[in-house]
């Protein structure tokens, strides 16, 4: 098949791909903390759906789509993360090309397969992970990502409910970038450890009762915050200025 | 029989047929008839109504105070026995205060009803052209709301010394529904910060260390939630989780102070003080 892509027809990938087990994606609620960072400058091709037989008389579609990437002025990067937008895609796989890989020599410039059959949407009829944000890091790779020039998303929609399938919003980022937590509050971070030390002192009195009273507390003093009112009696004078034994003839 | 009942004299001015005039007359057509007639239907109806609205514990009381108050607005209105005015106004406090009490805060809709029910009985009574209630008698609602409520003086002082009106000002009815609804509320905090005493307090006698921890981190959850920035309150909240709670108390008794006790006043008023940082002064 053209495009170096040795791939059959996306139904035979029906029964196969459900077994595989990778691990979960990275969901990101859309655009968090996105602006602080700038995606690599690349460009974009695709989707490219692939069809089987002649395209103008068969209507057949092979459920498959290629996306490829390339950055310009042949400059290699380090890729250290991928972030887009699902839009329908079932299933993807991504393979790469490098720059002087290891092994340099006559077949240097060979596609690797860095990601394959990566499950988008765990079924793939239903509407589930349709349209996630999903962020792949370089760890999550079967290969390293140094000095890649260029990207081929392989996209794999089986069911045939939906037409058309692409990704949207594609993001690469470099090492040296990674996603910066400056905002990152610790109490979340330290919200799993630390397990509870029971009952330290054993004069210790019931936290779980403690605790309780004291949120409804909490939650009381907030009653009286959001029913606050702009009214005002319309005093002009400062507290207490007026007060017979601060008058004075001056 | 009844007709001889004074309580019924008043009623029957009202009537459109006299008595004697509707034994001469046509029979009353029925039973249902002459309850509409003397408007006991419709009255029954409102008890009803308010008794739905307002769910109390105590149904019986609760009617027998609703009537009660009933017959003396209607006294009011139809001139009968006037009381001096000290007695009058004694009167529409009680009425207001009971309006106020009808029904629980967290009951919006009603609550509010309510509230300008009692502002609307409590600005009859001003003689003066402009309407609305004056400083004076805001504060003595909010101070017999929080003396009902059982809260002790000195909160009671604290918190009038934020929410407070001069004697002469007049209050807007958003001062009035905000300050009641603040009273309300403390009450339920003061009574809260009790049985939160009370679980300190399991051992006999409650740990000044352990107490001031407890209210420390309560202070510090109150001081970081902000209404604009909503993860603060995630924030707040993981401060009071049961393990942080743990922490915050095991750190103080390890602490090298002193241990003594800590009343439930001195308890209760630490606690109130906090409550206080979130009400707003009135200016």
């Amino acid at each position: 098949m053209c495009l170096g892509i040795r791939a059959v027809p996306g139904l035979v990938y029906y029964g196969v791909l459900i077994l595989s087990s990778r691990p979960k994606p990275t969901y990101w609620p859309s655009g968090v903390n996105r602006m602080s960072r700038d995606p690599v400058l690349c460009t974009i091709k695709g989707p490219i759906m692939l069809q089987v037989g002649d395209v103008k008389t068969d209507f057949a579609r092979a459920g498959v789509a290629v996306i490829d990437v390339t950055f310009p002025q042949t400059k290699a990067v380090d890729v250290q993360e991928i972030v887009f937008k699902n839009y329908y895609t079932a299933f993807l796989s991504i393979r790469i090309l490098q720059n002087n890989h290891h092994c340099s020599g006559e077949r240097s410039r060979n596609w690797r397969t860095c990601l394959r059959n990566y499950c988008l949407m765990p079924n793939p009829h239903t509407e589930d992970g349709s349209q996630e944000y999903t962020s792949l890091f370089r760890q999550q790779m079967l290969c390293d990502l140094d000095q890649v020039t260029s990207l081929r998303l392989i996209l794999r929609q089986p069911s045939p409910v939906w037409l058309h399938f692409s990704l949207e919003e594609l993001q690469i980022y470099h090492c040296g970038q990674e996603n910066p937590q400056k905002g990152f509050p610790l109490w979340l971070s330290c919200l799993l450890s630390q397990e509870q030390p029971t009952k330290v002192h054993n004069a210790l009195p019931d936290a779980e009762k403690a605790s309780s009273e004291v949120q409804q507390m909490w939650m009381l003093t907030e009653v009286i915050q959001t029913n606050e009112t702009a009214a005002r009696i319309g005093r002009f004078d400062v507290d207490g200025c007026y007060d017979i034994n601060l008058l004075s003839y001056t | 029989m009844m007709a001889a009942s004074p309580a019924l004299k008043l009623a029957e001015k009202r009537r459109p047929v006299p008595v004697a005039a509707a034994a001469v007359g046509p029979v009353p057509a029925g039973e249902a008839e002459f309850l509409r007639q003397v408007g006991v239907t419709g009255m029954l109806r409102e008890a009803l109504l308010t008794v739905l609205e307002a769910r109390p514990e105590e149904p019986v009381a609760f009617l027998a105070d609703y009537f009660e108050k009933l017959a003396l607005s209607r006294a009011e209105e139809t001139g009968g026995e006037v009381p001096g005015p000290p007695a009058l106004q004694q009167q529409r406090l009680d009425r207001a205060i009971w309006y106020l009490r009808l029904a629980h805060y967290s009951q919006r809709t009603a609550f509010h009803n309510n509230v300008s029910m009692a502002y609307e009985c409590l600005s009859i009574g001003v003689k003066k052209k402009r309407p609305g209630v004056n400083g004076r008698i805001y504060s003595e609602v909010l101070r017999r709301i929080c003396r009902e409520g059982e809260a002790p003086e000195d909160i009671l002082s604290l918190l009038l010394k934020k929410i407070q009106c001069r004697d002469y000002e007049a209050v807007p009815y958003d001062v009035f529904r905000y300050s009641t609804l603040t009273c309300f509320v403390l009450l339920e905090f003061i009574s809260k910060a009790n049985s939160l005493y009370h679980v300190l307090d399991d051992s006999g006698q409650a740990d000044k260390r352990v107490c001031q921890a407890v209210l420390g981190t309560l202070g510090e959850a109150i001081m970081a939630s902000d209404l604009y920035v909503p993860t603060s309150y995630l924030e707040a909240g993981s401060k009071l989780r049961p393990d942080c709670l743990a922490l915050a108390m095991d750190k103080a008794l390890l602490a090298r102070r002193p241990s003594s006790s800590m009343s439930r006043r001195e308890f209760l008023s630490e606690a109130a003080v906090l409550f206080l940082t979130k009400v707003k002064p009135i200016n």
